[in-house]
């Protein structure tokens, strides 16, 4: 951790700054996930950190590694992208099982019935 | 030169496997030429053993411990080689004529030359360790012999039977080998040889004579191990004329008669030998008697045959000894001849059975003149070779040997078995060729063809020959024999057949004269009783034996299974986490082990936090486990990513990347498998007060996990604060790059420092995945989870309700985006696994992190689209994979011999690929390629035979429910 003192200062300040920009972001994740009630309402917290989080954290860590071996670094938009792309299927999955789950169990405050998507013959 | 008796055979009996199954003429002819090229190297041998002359063939296998491939032949050994390449010979040229068009030739010469190769290894080895060996072998193969008609039930239980007890008779020969061996200091035979009075004298020479006795008397079939003889004769019938006249059974007086110089002569030899030789020989005749079956009569027969020569060996004189001998040539040949004639009577006519034959000497002559001839032989009449060596037996049964009442028995019992050997030669001649002409045969009898009567006119030209002059005809050979095993104390002794009027001879008539009377009496009797002799009848030897065999491997098998087994996993579980906890904890008590004191030394804060979500999430994954699997599960793998993190966090970057992805992959399986675990069974009276039994229960389990966790911390933790003491690690270090060509530590040593283990661990790796494939397909799922899960079912009904919905429409639909994305991560994945093969031998990664990483992306696949869906598209061949895995990196291994260095040297080297730059290129990389394709074979298989199990299930649940509804 010893390189983080060659860091020139305008560096640092933007590398603290969106570290804990995304930190906090992820924390108001969190708390939104402990907070709310139903579960459909904490599907969307953790996605704050998925989303705004981890793209705040990448980007201080290609600055600061991109100043700190001074070449560009790009490693971390792959994270970044793969995030993006695979927390949507997750959370789609979820939502849609516990969708199933709470239909068979006729729940009160779910849809009961899916409109089916063909429903209407073109003719 | 005498590698050729060992080499020849079983090189020939592997090319004839590969001659097309119409073959019958080219095999037999292969397998003759290979006989006869034995049998002459033989013969040119001969000058070298004369006089006592050893010749000895010495490959070093592993001198370390005395055990050597070392053949030697000496007189009597060549006695024995000529012997069987001889019959071999002629057998081979009967079986060409003897065997149906549809019957498998080329099997079985395969086999039968692999017998005369082993037969060859018993008789030639010079060491006593290569001896068993091949005795070993001879049992296996015979067993194949035996059962070569395996279609046949009493071919089966026959050879099941032979090989069971040669084989057990066989391994107490092996240890009681290995104690003669201890006892002598060498297993070497020409050192054993000459330490007789050590072995006599030795302490443990009893054990060591009732266990090669074992092996001997069961492979010659002695009383009490004679019955499996006779069920043996369900094999073809070339087989039974070379095994079980000639050969294989001689292997047990061969074992007598070469160890006879250092272990014969004591009482406990004279009463054990001689006990059983003698109720061998007088049982066995008087069986033979009562058979039926020609072949039967012609085995019991042998068996008491071969009791005689025992008999002739117990008593410790020379004489004997050479008398021993001879009859096992005489032996070998008339009854090699007597089965080629009941092999060809059963040929023409179809049937064995001496109640439906008779008057044959009308439809075959020629073979009538020679069976006669042949069984005179047996029966001992004068002028044949089998007389001379009765007359040297009753000559040394009237010899005193040894003042006990067994000695004073022998004559009378030789008379008498001389006597019904009599009897059921004249009732196999008389009974099969005269009286009146058969009646519904299944064949017209008629002369078998001129080559298969060509071998048994040999060997009957060769009783007559010796029988009338053996001082010239088998006199020098015998004589090279004998001085082989009694060198200077060889006796002075007559071939002669006339001797003057003496006791012997009157024996013999007298025998010879009560044998005809006593058939003349039973005639009619035997003409129509049942297989067997009275009395004896009622004791089968099978039964007694299957018996045993049920209390040995039936029941008392169950009874220890019911008592130590369980079918239940947890008793399992308790038991082997208990042992291994003794076993952990017994060397800290013996070794006075002292706690470490406690140290708290600057503690990491973000480091802390990240340990107390692992603790907890461990921690909950146990408390869960029971209630909600899926969450345990969930939980277990957070205490994994913890674990994950510390590697990473205390720089062992490998093993985080391996433990991540072997984290992934056995969650996934993990999770697959959950949807075939029982239902949880609710437990109704929660509330009520748990019975003492279940709280002790529940404690004790408590208790054990604590302990055995505990234990492990401790053990860790006692490591840990330790002072490091000077380790291979700064060797590896330094070597890494300098003689591995890596700068991944780990990774070099895994692939070439340590390769040999890897290759190993590779190998177990695949056993593990085909027992975990084996098993699950045997796996039958608890009722309650037979069916498919509850959510396939509202969709499946869903489906059905909307007539333009196929099945499966709705999963699909449900699965879209997931399933998109999971399939365009294959190539990414495909990627990654690439990258982190390639650049395994200087960074972290490597062939089985790869591997792991790629059968994730299989998994994917298959949990996006389903199994079908899968394999419709994909090839997947997780076998092949792990084979060629094994294959390459034994191949690597193997390479570096071409360059002259020992197995699994690896060389380093960068090579320049376009776009992707200088890489290395080490032939650990190659190696690494196997360990790569067979870890990503062995997961795939596991994975696949998770994901076939719900394919199969509904499928066999539909099954069951239609069969239920047609019951009802």
């Amino acid at each position: 951790m010893s390189h983080l003192t060659d860091l020139p200062v305008w560096a640092a300040i933007l590398v603290c700054g969106l570290t804990l920009l995304g930190a906090a972001i992820t924390l108001i994740g969190s708390v939104g996930l402990l907070r709310f009630t139903s579960f459909y309402e904490r599907l969307h917290a953790p996605t704050l950190a998925t989303s705004g989080g981890v793209i705040l954290i990448c980007a201080a860590s290609i600055i600061c590694f991109a100043v700190l071996q001074s070449r560009w670094v790009f490693h971390e938009i792959l994270i970044i992208v793969f995030v993006l792309v695979t927390t949507p299927v997750t959370l789609m999955l979820l939502g849609q099982a516990a969708l199933y789950r709470d239909r068979v169990k006729e729940k009160r405050g779910v849809p009961l019935k899916q409109r089916p998507p063909r429903e209407e013959p073109t003719e | 030169m005498l590698s050729v008796f060992i080499l020849a055979p079983f090189a020939g009996s592997l090319l004839a496997i590969f001659f097309p199954p119409d073959q019958r003429g080219a095999t037999a002819w292969f397998a003759g030429a290979i006989a006869l090229l034995c049998f002459l190297v033989a013969a040119g041998l001969y000058p070298f053993v004369t006089s006592g002359g050893v010749l000895r063939y010495d490959l070093a296998w592993l001198p370390e411990l005395g055990l050597n491939f070392t053949l030697r032949m000496d007189g009597f050994a060549w006695l024995f080689t000529v012997l069987v390449t001889a019959i071999g010979v002629l057998v081979v040229l009967y079986a060409r004529y003897y065997m149906a068009a549809e019957d498998p030739v080329p099997r079985f010469l395969a086999l039968f030359l692999a017998f005369m190769g082993s037969m060859l290894g018993v008789v030639l080895s010079g060491n006593l360790i290569l001896l068993a060996v091949f005795w070993e072998l001879t049992s296996i193969v015979s067993f194949l012999l035996i059962g070569y008609w395996h279609h046949n039930a009493h071919a089966r239980d026959g050879a099941r039977m032979a090989l069971t007890m040669t084989g057990t008779g066989g391994l107490c020969m092996l240890v009681g080998l290995l104690l003669m061996g201890r006892i002598v200091g060498s297993y070497d035979l020409d050192v054993v040889l000459t330490s007789g009075d050590l072995i006599r004298n030795s302490p443990l020479y009893m054990p060591v004579l009732i266990l090669i006795l074992l092996g001997a008397l069961t492979k010659s079939a002695q009383f009490p191990f004679h019955f499996w003889l006779p069920h043996a004769m369900s094999a073809p019938t070339p087989v039974s004329a070379y095994l079980h006249s000639a050969t294989m059974v001689k292997a047990g007086v061969f074992l007598l008669a070469r160890l006879w110089p250092v272990m014969a002569g004591t009482e406990a030899w004279f009463w054990t030998v001689g006990l059983a030789g003698l109720s061998t020989l007088l049982l066995g005749a008087y069986f033979a008697i009562f058979q039926q079956d020609l072949k039967g009569l012609l085995a019991y027969s042998t068996i008491s045959h071969l009791g005689l020569i025992t008999v002739l060996l117990s008593l410790g004189s020379p004489l004997a000894a050479v008398a021993a001998v001879f009859h096992i040539v005489n032996h070998a040949t008339f009854k090699a001849s007597l089965f080629m004639a009941a092999g060809i009577i059963d040929h023409e006519t179809g049937t064995r059975d001496m109640r439906k034959l008779g008057g044959l000497i009308r439809y075959m002559p020629g073979t009538a003149v020679l069976a006669m001839v042949a069984s005179a032989a047996m029966a001992g009449v004068p002028l044949l070779n089998g007389f001379i060596s009765k007359e040297m037996f009753f000559a040394e049964a009237i010899e005193t040997h040894q003042a006990n009442i067994l000695d004073t028995m022998t004559p009378y019992g030789a008379t008498l078995a001389g006597m019904f050997a009599v009897t059921y030669s004249l009732r196999f001649i008389h009974s099969v060729f005269y009286g009146k002409a058969p009646e519904d045969l299944p064949k017209v009898p008629h002369e078998p063809p001129r080559w298969m009567r060509a071998p048994i006119e040999f060997l009957v030209l060769a009783c007559l020959v010796v029988g009338i002059i053996p001082a010239i005809t088998i006199g020098p050979f015998l004589h090279t024999a004998v001085v082989a095993i009694l060198g200077a104390s060889t006796p002075q002794y007559s071939l002669a057949v006339w001797h003057g009027w003496n006791l012997p001879l009157i024996m013999s008539f007298v025998a010879l004269a009560g044998g005809v009377g006593l058939y003349f009496l039973m005639r009619n009797y035997l003409a129509t009783s049942i297989e067997g002799p009275p009395i004896f009848r009622l004791l089968h030897g099978q039964r007694i034996f299957e018996r045993v065999l049920v209390t040995l491997s039936w029941k008392w098998a169950r009874s220890l299974e019911q008592r130590l087994g369980t079918r239940r996993l947890q008793p399992q579980m308790r038991f082997l986490v208990f042992i291994a906890i003794a076993a952990a904890a017994l060397p800290l008590l013996l070794s006075h082990y002292e706690m470490p004191p406690l140290l708290v030394r600057s503690i990491d804060p973000a480091f802390a936090l990240l340990w107390a979500v692992g603790i907890a999430c461990a921690i909950g994954a146990a408390l869960l486990a029971k209630f909600h699997r899926l969450a345990a599960l969930v939980l277990l793998g957070g205490a994994g990513l913890t674990t994950c993190l510390t590697f990473v966090w205390l720089s062992a970057p490998d093993l985080a990347v391996t433990q991540l992805l072997v984290e992934i992959v056995t969650t996934v399986l993990i999770l697959l498998g959950l949807r075939w675990l029982p239902k949880r069974i609710e437990d109704t009276q929660e509330s009520e007060l748990l019975s003492l039994q279940v709280r002790f229960r529940r404690l004790r389990d408590f208790l054990l996990a604590i302990t055995a966790g505990g234990g492990v911390a401790l053990i860790a933790y006692t490591m840990m604060t330790r002072p490091l003491p000077e380790t291979i690690a700064s060797y590896f270090l330094e070597r890494a790059y300098k003689e591995g060509g890596g700068t991944n530590v780990v990774n070099v040593i895994l692939v070439d420092f340590r390769g040999f283990d890897t290759l190993g661990e590779i190998g177990v790796l695949a056993i593990v995945a085909l027992t975990v494939f084996a098993l699950l397909l045997r796996f039958r799922p608890q009722a309650d989870s037979l069916e498919a899960p509850e959510q396939q079912r509202v969709q499946n009904a869903f489906d059905d309700d909307h007539p333009d919905r196929n099945e499966g429409d709705s999963v699909a639909e449900y699965l879209f985006v997931p399933s998109v994305i999971m399939r365009w991560m294959f190539p990414v994945i495909g990627m990654l696994a690439a990258y982190l093969f390639l650049r395994g031998h200087d960074l972290p990664g490597g062939g089985f992190a790869a591997g792991i990483a790629m059968s994730i992306g299989f998994i994917l696949q298959y949990m996006s689209g389903g199994t079908r869906w899968v394999e419709e598209r994909l090839r997947i061949h997780p076998l092949r994979w792990m084979s060629i895995g094994l294959l390459v990196a034994a191949a690597t291994g193997i390479g570096s011999w071409l360059f002259g260095y020992p197995f699994l040297t690896s060389h380093a080297q960068y090579a320049t690929l376009p776009i992707v730059g200088k890489f290395p290129l080490a032939s650990a990389l190659f190696f690494d390629l196997g360990v790569f394709s067979l870890v990503l074979g062995a997961t795939v298989l596991i994975l696949i035979a998770l994901a076939h199990q719900s394919i199969r299930a509904p499928r066999a649940h539909a099954r069951a429910m239609r069969s239920g509804k047609e019951a009802s």
